[in-house]
């Protein structure tokens, strides 16, 4: 049964989500940055090899996460923000879900285009979703390069968000968010 | 020096009786209508490449398996794995090194009947090295000719195909799968 009044804080499940797709969006900057700088050859591969098998990971946790989330309320926003803001949370969050999607698929696509198809960390293959295409290829990879950017941009609009609720506003939006700590009964 | 000549005549009609008695049909293939497959293991996952160009040259009949031959020429350079970037490298130096090694050759040693089909055993000549790789195929006669299909196994390693950091098997494994299916064309 969904709890008739909503939260104060995130639930242990979605705290999990939260933190464990966080990190794993951070590796995969670091293999998919660190990667296109590497010649063709044998560490190339190895290091994409990961990049899609986290990726794949991701994908799967954001399937997982969504569905959670439609059965589970997030706690409110705190009182005494601007409509604006409100908003600019809301797509900010809107977007992080759209990009826990997209971009495991554009990636994924990517590989399909390129008859490289993806492995679960050499655990079993994932199908290919089209079938070789140069032109798909570079279209879907220069989609997957820009997203990512994007996606850069967001989680530092995230973040910078979270530190300005807790250091300026001193609410507990960063709190609720963090394991280990509690929040303050708002008044 | 004439005698020699005639030596060499007779031995030759005597060897194109001995097949013709044998009953071993010649074949060459219609390498449009054939394909040279092979699927190998790369990050984890499978993937497939063929080779566009290559000629065989068959003799073969059911009942006449002493006098049966399977001879393939791979033209390496063809290589075709549905990406030019993976392409390029399977022909460079620490892979086929299709500069020194141009050509694979197989050519078929014994040939015996299975339960569902022939086996053969034959030396493949691959990347400056020939080793034996056993071979099952199937040979079925049709209207004009027959088609030949069957698969092998081999490890790249054996013929050392991938040097370098291509050596790990971490990142592309060590067996192969080929998978051929010939159309034969009798030869004229």
């Amino acid at each position: 049964m969904p709890n008739q009044n909503p939260p104060t804080r995130y639930s242990a499940v979605a705290q999990g989500f939260h933190w464990l797709i966080a990190a794993l969006i951070v590796v995969q900057f670091t293999l998919g940055w660190t990667a296109q700088f590497l010649p063709i050859g044998a560490r190339k591969l190895a290091r994409l090899d990961w990049h899609k098998s986290f990726g794949m990971t991701i994908l799967t946790l954001a399937a997982l996460r969504l569905l959670w989330r439609l059965f589970n309320r997030p706690p409110e926003l705190p009182p005494g923000m601007t409509k604006f803001e409100r908003q600019a949370a809301r797509a900010t969050h809107v977007l992080f879900y759209v990009f826990l999607f997209v971009m495991p698929l554009t990636g994924w696509m990517m590989s399909s285009a390129k008859n490289y198809s993806v492995s679960w960390f050499h655990q079993f293959t994932w199908p290919n979703l089209i079938g070789p295409n140069e032109q798909a290829f570079n279209l879907l990879k220069s989609t997957h390069d820009t997203l990512s950017w994007l996606l850069f941009a967001v989680a530092i609009l995230h973040i910078l968000a979270a530190l300005k609720h807790h250091f300026w506003n001193k609410d507990d939006v960063l709190k609720r968010m963090l394991p280990f700590t509690k929040s303050e009964k708002r008044s | 020096m004439r005698n020699l000549y005639l030596a060499g005549i007779t031995a030759i009609l005597l060897s194109v009786a001995a097949a013709a008695a044998a009953g071993a049909a010649s074949y060459t293939a219609d390498t449009e209508q054939s394909r040279l497959e092979f699927v190998g293991v790369q990050a984890g996952a499978e993937f497939k490449g063929v080779f566009h160009k290559f000629t065989a040259n068959v003799d073969f009949a059911p009942d006449a398996l002493a006098g049966s031959r399977i001879d393939v020429q791979i033209d390496m350079n063809s290589v075709d794995s549905k990406d030019k970037d993976r392409d390029t490298t399977i022909r460079s130096k620490d892979i086929f090194d299709v500069a020194h090694n141009p050509t694979a050759h197989y050519v078929t040693k014994t040939i015996a009947k299975t339960a569902t089909g022939f086996s053969a055993v034959g030396s493949l000549t691959l990347h400056g090295v020939t080793k034996d790789v056993p071979i099952d195929f199937q040979f079925v006669p049709a209207a004009a000719g027959a088609k030949l299909t069957g698969s092998a196994k081999l490890n790249r390693l054996d013929f050392g195909v991938g040097q370098g950091d291509w050596k790990s098997t971490e990142n592309v494994g060590d067996a192969v799968k080929i998978n051929f299916s010939l159309v034969l064309k009798p030869k004229t």
